[in-house]
């Protein structure tokens, strides 16, 4: 039982790798600092560490996904995090990639029965 | 709030520098509104920082997400140490060849064509040479570490309150002082293994006419190798010292094993043939700088005669004593 925890818990690790990119750039319109973001994704269901996040912010940000910008306006100087240029085609282009996953995959798992009857 | 520095400086350490103040300030302002989540408007007590560090995971496997996968001969850690040692290797090893060419052109001007010829394969040689040992210096240490955390499963069980405390500042070694004893280190072995000839007293009759050698020339291929020995050891611990930035019972610990063995070479040196040029004086009468049986040639005797000692002496004695300054520096909190 726990075995297959352990396998899921790998999986599931290794699955949510990808789509978090997918969920900060949709988040990423508006300029966001990192801890808003990680409370932004938890309310609509994307649970993120910030242990995860911020580092995935600074790489997306060294591939020119993201800009940054320090706001030193505030008590706490907080870097905000925005799409750039890129980000943004590469965010539409990466929508219509993520569709055509789901819609294979939703094909796949939920036409298991008949290809096997059709197999038969 | 210490632990909350201890904990940023844990993981920033790993990091390479050129990030590691964006970071370390993006950190605290994280810690900060996570504290803030969690307590609302009550006070911070230390049980909430400690819980909001451990949701963050250990520095190591944050600072790994920060620097990204983990495929290198010379990992991030290691890589700023390398680049510098590397960059003195080379510099210290270059230059001093160059120096050699012109020393030797000077002295012999008619040859300057062989000069030359050597200055190109010692650079051939010496260079990649130089290179290489450098770096298989710092990979080893990175194969072994890497191999050894894999092992051990340090990450396993974790509390913030195993963050070690920023070292004083009497603990810090200053990168200033292993570069220089680098490049000490380094134009030794290169004047000892390149122009041996050329360290004695130099003899001027009317220009140049030869040098008079302080070893002997005869067990000098032998004694060669323990030279570099030693003087390798001490590259090594600089490298260590620089690496580590403090000092710690086991660097310390190092230090001692690596003086010890050099210690065992020495004394292997005095016991051994002789490793100065027995006919110094000798040969120094011949080339006139001296007369047979004067007053100077007695007082130059027993000069080098001393001298030659109490090198020996001074050395062993440096050694023991770096040992136990590591020690003492070790022991401060």
């Amino acid at each position: 039982m726990s075995d297959e925890n352990e396998h899921l818990d790998k999986l599931m690790q290794e699955l949510r790798r990808g789509t978090i990119t997918i969920g900060v750039l949709s988040q990423l319109s508006n300029p966001q600092y990192g801890y808003s973001l990680v409370t932004m994704l938890a309310e609509k269901g994307i649970q993120v560490e910030p242990g995860t996040l911020y580092p995935l912010l600074r790489r997306l940000e060294k591939q020119g996904l993201l800009d940054s910008k320090w706001d030193t306006n505030e008590a706490r100087p907080r870097k905000y995090y925005l799409l750039s240029e890129t980000g943004k085609s590469v965010y539409d282009l990466l929508v219509v990639e993520w569709k055509s996953i789901v819609e294979s995959l939703n094909h796949v798992i939920e036409n298991k029965g008949d290809d096997e009857n059709g197999a038969d | 709030m210490e632990l909350i520095e201890r904990y940023i400086y844990a993981v920033t350490q790993k990091i390479r520098q050129e990030q590691r103040e964006d970071i370390a300030k993006e950190l605290r302002g994280l810690i900060e509104d996570m504290l803030e989540e969690r307590v609302g408007s009550r006070d911070i007590s230390d049980k909430d920082v400690e819980e909001v560090l451990l949701e963050l995971g250990t520095p190591r496997k944050l600072a790994d997400k920060y620097r990204g996968a983990k495929k290198y001969l010379i990992g991030p850690e290691l890589f700023d140490s390398y680049l510098i040692v590397l960059k003195i290797v080379l510099v210290t090893v270059a230059s001093i060849l160059g120096v050699i060419f012109v020393v030797q052109t000077i002295l012999d001007p008619v040859l300057i064509l062989d000069h030359f010829v050597d200055l190109i394969v010692s650079t051939v040689t010496g260079i990649p040479m130089a290179f290489a040992w450098t770096t298989f210096g710092f990979a080893l240490p990175e194969y072994l570490g890497a191999y050894k955390m894999k092992d051990i499963q340090i990450d396993a069980e974790w509390s913030p309150a195993d963050l070690a405390p920023i070292p004083d500042e009497k603990r810090q070694i200053k990168r200033g002082e292993s570069i220089a004893g680098i490049i000490f280190y380094a134009v030794f072995i290169v004047i000892l293994a390149f122009s041996s000839d050329y360290f004695g007293v130099w003899v001027f009759n009317d220009g140049f006419s030869g040098v008079v050698p302080f070893l002997n020339e005869r067990t000098y291929g032998m004694y060669l190798l323990f030279i570099l020995l030693i003087f390798g050891f001490g590259i090594i611990k600089e490298c260590l010292k620089l690496v580590s930035g403090k000092w710690t019972y086991k660097l310390a610990g190092y230090t001692l094993i690596l003086n010890a063995i050099s210690m065992a070479v020495i004394l292997l040196m005095v016991n051994g043939p002789t490793f100065w040029n027995p006919d110094f004086m000798n040969e120094l009468a011949q080339a006139g700088v001296v007369t047979a049986g004067s007053e100077g040639y007695e007082v130059g005797q027993k000069i080098w005669e001393q001298s030659t000692f109490w090198i020996f002496v001074l050395l062993v004695i440096g050694l023991i004593w770096d040992a136990v300054d590591g020690f003492i520096r070790a022991r401060k909190k």
